[in-house]
């Protein structure tokens, strides 16, 4: 019985302490028109920014830094001639296609090859470094993308550990 | 060795380009490096939070933070490969304005409608939740309430949400954004088949020689997959990709042939395809005659608007009243056999699904009308290409199909699925390859792609939707339902048999009053439904109590009344079912942040607040018409139970004796934490005793899951059901490969829903008694049918929404990502460059899209990775600055409810 009496008041206790974080951790009440990626209420039509990619030359641009260690690299210059990729035209590759170029230092404005993994198909021969790049990964612009003028609409905390450059 | 700095950094950009990505044999030294660097770094399988292809990948985390992700070298889903979105699976969780606490809105202490959002205590977010809950099913009982679900729901969360609504609330007002996404290609599935689901698989891209899009950008949409028709098409010169589409889009990169069609004209160009495999004597009658069965349905089936102007703007009026009758044109006369300007009252609204077979006879005469020159005239898409180019495209498209020794895959995602008559042109794909005998073998079939990493697990498998139940079971069939109170160990008649709402007419619901309390898990739809104005609207001035679970504030939560913080894919325990059947396990990888917690744990702590007697005394479920039940009343299923009216339904439906025997902790973790068990603090593995309760429901029945620990063994990256005797099947209905076919039959399409039916021709039934076809797969002949809303003099142009490749859905994860946001940072209006003009708008102006539904603003594009003809516009949905559902029409395929994204009319004018 009196067990029950100490289970309660610990119960109410805790309640209490719930109830108390509950309010503690309020801060300032919060709008909803604060909240989101675009501020205002749902009901306005706000008008939208412009923005523009980054237009350097290849060979004048700085490679960018990837987003972490493993992350496909950004594409650092202007590519608004080189598409679409068609299975009759891939400017990309016709650059960075230079197997010669892996593993050595990098010239000022020299292209940056494209590595070995991606001359391993790793569906049918894994492991084994070949003289093609492999069809699948001819789309370059599936994993590589290029980056606007724009501004992150709110930051991210994400590492960056051993990303930089 | 010692490695300095500069070098370390160089070897581990190198080593990361080259071998972190694929595994690949490196030299020591760029090893030791990448060793180095990722010394304390604990790697986990995971799978992609975004499409439906279900990559692997592999997770790191350090000092419980994830670090880095890699897609999975041994996953055959990818080998090694994700796309630029996938890579980014660890920097969706630490967006700064995660939300981790449960906001409610108030004022002076008291929830208040009108009130700003105050953080509260989870207790006190439940306590308002409950009342509020209480409130509304005093008032109106199971069909007042709401759920929001999702093909992002874990197979787990969706079967507990299930539970909870359906056996505890005995509501069936659940259904998942998935709705939006594939209930079209579940309806053709159904209806053809018998049975949902793909009968391939992924590596019929590598076993085919002709891919067929439809409908379905995969370069943007599926990019992995795409990397493999690349591979294949790069690969192999017979090889012919087909690129179907009412827009250019990246696909046409790697097509042989691009085919521009007007809107919805893909019926009439399936009914070309089959009347040129019968005109040319090229149907495959040992297969279609041992396996296959003609079917037909009506056409006067609506359009899934809400055929009552109540609620209609006076813009809308015009459009939304042919619901209830329709103007024949020209070409839709002649397409079903009918008189041009006849009025049609769309008399088979609340039956639209209803079919009967036919005979090849009636098939033949139904498809008679779909001759080139018919077609080319109704379905070229594009004003600049002339006739003849487009007609040779079409006898062309013929030939690859008809071509005996040539495999082929078609495959279709939105453009299908959302559609007006999605159901339609979804059963004209299986037409198509059942005439040729080209389904349900390597390299050969019809292959609808889906679009969320769990439509198929989780929506479809588990039965999210609002007339289903686990294991492609419904609602309306007793013996389903008795099947499912036995597995739930329910009273019989605790389930209620009327289908509830599906997620359009949620909206709807909430508008006209009819639900008055909602949650919302793991969707948006506030952003995501058509015609939004109507539903924010709704949202923020009824009488009605919206709860959203989320991990980041976007629309949905900027209407809701109260907000819960949700944990994030690795946060949690979960699993995934890709397109090919292959589900997916992981495990949780970090803890959420803050007081996030997961969906899971949100519904079976919000379950602990009910007592049988609340929920399992008699309800009123108005306009319920069953045998066995008296009208419009659920059943007292208490009195006569074993179970005690105290019992609460977290007890009942969750923390069963059986469930509790899955103890946690469990050496299947390795180590891995459990927040849900933990926080739920009674010693058991919700996440592990749910799957295997589910899977009991598919054992047996050709929906085999196998054992929950072995998802997680070092050597299976997923595996495709039906999993039986430890193996999982590759094809299905084929009997080399599916332990389901009946020996010797060969082909066996052993689905049995809708598989007894009545006769007649193309007008009707004309012989009611029913007709068995067990085994048969169904040939439907259906005909072209006109889009509702079609450009006019006032609204000249056709408006197509989706998505593109670096943003998932309405973009609340992939937005807070720097590196997707700044290579797409809002949505465009992708418009001819001759339509721009002709508007005085050129490149990066600011334009207004303009429909009889609402108007946002945009800037014009182009230029861009999307080319429409003249006469048409693009604009993705991601954006919730660029509101594109404000505009768009909230029309569905009047079978498979599914709304149809893809057109509608507007106005584009300068800003």
């Amino acid at each position: 019985m009196r067990n029950h009496y100490v289970l309660a008041v610990i119960k109410l206790l805790a309640g209490l302490l719930l109830m108390a974080a509950g309010t503690s951790f309020a801060g300032q009440p919060m709008q909803a028109n604060d909240m989101g990626l675009s501020k205002g209420s749902v009901f306005d039509t706000p008008t939208p920014k412009i923005y523009h990619y980054d237009n350097t030359p290849p060979g004048e641009s700085k490679v960018l830094p990837r987003a972490y260690l493993g992350a496909p690299p950004q594409i650092s210059h202007d590519i608004s001639d080189f598409l679409p990729i068609t299975a009759q035209s891939n400017m990309c590759v016709a650059c960075h296609n230079q197997p010669d170029l892996r593993g050595k230092k990098r010239e000022k404005g020299a292209v940056v090859p494209i590595p070995a993994s991606h001359y391993t198909d790793q569906r049918k021969t894994p492991n084994k470094v070949t003289e093609n790049l492999v069809g699948a990964r001819y789309n370059c612009n599936l994993c590589h993308i290029p980056q606007t003028d724009a501004a992150p609409l709110v930051e991210n905390t994400f590492s960056q550990k051993r990303s930089k450059k | 060795m010692t490695v300095s700095r500069r070098d370390f950094l160089k070897q581990s950009a190198l080593a990361s380009a080259a071998a972190a990505t694929v595994g690949l044999p490196i030299s020591e030294a760029a090893a030791a490096a990448t060793k180095s660097a990722e010394a304390g770094w604990r790697w986990d399988r995971g799978v992609c939070r975004f499409c439906g292809v279900g990559c692997g990948i592999q997770v790191a985390t350090e000092k419980g933070k994830i670090v880095a992700t890699k897609a999975d070298p041994d996953a055959p889903v990818n080998r090694g490969l994700n796309c630029i979105k996938g890579y980014f699976n660890g920097k969706i969780l630490y967006g700064k304005d995660r939300l981790t606490q449960p906001l409610l809105r108030m004022k002076d202490g008291h929830f208040d409608k009108q009130g700003e959002f105050v953080a509260v205590s989870w207790e006190r977010a439940f306590d308002e939740m409950e009342k509020q809950f209480k409130r509304t099913y005093a008032e109106l009982g199971p069909t007042g309430i709401g759920f929001f679900a999702s093909g992002q729901h874990t197979v787990q969360e969706g079967y507990a949400a299930v539970k909870l609504f359906k056996a505890g609330f005995r509501s069936n007002n659940l259904d998942p954004n998935a709705r939006h996404c594939m209930a079209s290609a579940v309806a053709g599935f159904m209806q053809t088949f018998g049975i949902d689901e793909p009968s391939g698989n992924y590596d019929d891209i590598e076993h085919t020689d002709t891919m067929v899009l439809w409908g379905a950008n995969m370069a943007e949409m599926h990019p992995v997959l795409w990397t493999r028709v690349t591979d294949r098409r790069m690969g192999d010169p017979n090889v012919r990709v087909v690129n179907l589409t009412t827009i250019s889009n990246m696909s046409s990169g790697i097509a042989d042939l691009e085919i521009i069609f007007k809107p919805q004209t893909d019926l009439a160009i399936m009914n070309y395809l089959a009347r040129e495999i019968v005109t040319r004597d090229a149907v495959n009658w040992d297969f279609v005659n041992k396996h296959c069965a003609f079917a037909a349905g009506p056409t006067d089936i609506g359009y899934g608007l809400r055929g009552s102007d109540k609620f209609d703007y006076a813009a809308e009026k015009d459009v939304n009243g042919k619901e209830l009758t329709m103007q024949l044109g020209a070409a839709e006369a002649t397409a079903q056999g009918k008189q041009a300007g006849a009025t049609v009252k769309q008399d088979n609204r609340a039956t639209p699904d209803k079919h009967w077979l036919i005979t090849f006879e009636d098939f033949k005469k139904g498809v008679e009308p779909y001759t080139l020159d018919f077609v080319a005239e109704l379905a070229k898409g594009d004003a600049d290409e002339s006739l003849d180019s487009f007609k040779t495209k079409l006898k062309q498209l013929a030939d690859l199909y008809i071509e005996k020794s040539r495999k082929v895959v078609s495959f279709w995602t939105m453009g299908f699925n959302q559609h007006q008559r999605g159901t339609w042109v979804n059963e004209q794909a299986y037409t198509i390859h059942l005439l040729l005998g080209k389904q349900a073998m390597p390299g050969n079939g019809a292959f609808s792609l889906t679009g969320q990493p769990s439509a198929c697990g989780t929506a479809r498998e588990v039965g999210t939707f609002s007339h289903r139940l686990p294991a492609d079971m419904v609602v309306n069939n007793p013996a389903h339902r008795a099947a499912s109170e036995n597995i739930w160990k329910l009273p019989a008649k605790t389930l209620n048999p009327k289908v509830g709402s599906h997620f359009t007419k949620l909206l709807r619901d909430l508008e006209d009053g009819q639900i008055k309390w909602a949650w919302v898990q793991v969707c948006n739809p506030f952003q995501d439904t058509a015609n939004a104005n109507h539903w924010i609207k709704a949202a923020r001035e009824m009488d009605n109590f919206i709860v959203v679970s989320d991990a980041y504030p976007g629309i949905s939560t900027k209407v809701a009344d109260l907000i819960l913080p949700a944990a994030m894919i690795f946060e949690k325990w979960g699993g995934y079912g890709n397109a090919e059947r292959r589900t997916q396990l992981w495990r949780e990888q970090v803890s959420p942040p803050g007081q996030a917690r997961a969906d899971i744990w949100q519904i079976m702590e919000f379950s602990k607040r009910f007592k049988l007697k609340e929920v399992w005394g008699e309800q009123k479920i108005p306009g319920l018409k069953e045998e066995g039940f008296a009208d419009g009343k659920l059943p007292d299923v208490l009195s006569g139970s074993n179970y005690s009216p105290q019992a609460t339904l977290y007890e009942v439906l969750f923390a069963t004796p059986d469930n509790r025997k899955f103890k946690w902790p469990d050496a299947v973790a390795k180590n891995h934490d459990n927040h849900t068990a933990k926080l739920l603090g009674d010693h058991w593995f919700p996440e592990k005793a749910l799957f295997e309760e589910y899977a009991q429901f598919g054992r047996g029945h050709a929906h085999d899951l196998a054992p929950f620990d072995v998802y997680f063994r070092d050597d299976v990256r997923g595996l495709k059901w039906p999993v039986v005797d430890g193996k999982e099947t590759h094809w299905r209905f084929n009997e080399a490969y599916d332990p389901y076919v009946k020996k010797g039959s060969g082909f066996d399409f052993y689905g049995s829903a809708f598989k007894s039916l009545p006769s007649g021709d193309l007008n009707g039934i004309t012989k009611p008694e029913k007709t068995s076809i067990a085994g048969k797969a169904k040939i439907f002949f259906r005909p072209y049918a006109a889009p509702v809303e079609q450009p006019d003099q006032n609204y000249d142009m056709w408006l197509s929404t989706g998505r593109v490749l670096e943003h998932w859905h309405s973009g609340t994860m992939t937005r807070r990502v720097r590196e997707l946001h700044f290579a797409v940072p809002a949505a465009l209006i992708y418009m001819h460059p001759a339509d721009a003009k002709l508007r005085g708008l050129k490149q990066d102006d600011i334009a207004w899209i303009e429909s009889r539904r609402g108007k946002i603003k945009a800037a014009v594009e182009t230029k861009g990775r999307n080319r429409p003809p003249k006469g048409m516009v693009f604009v993705p949905w991601f954006d919730e600055g660029v509101f594109i559902n404000k505009v768009t029409l909230d029309s569905t395929c009047p079978i498979s409810k599914q709304t149809d994204f893809k057109k509608c009319a507007v106005k584009i004018y300068k800003a």
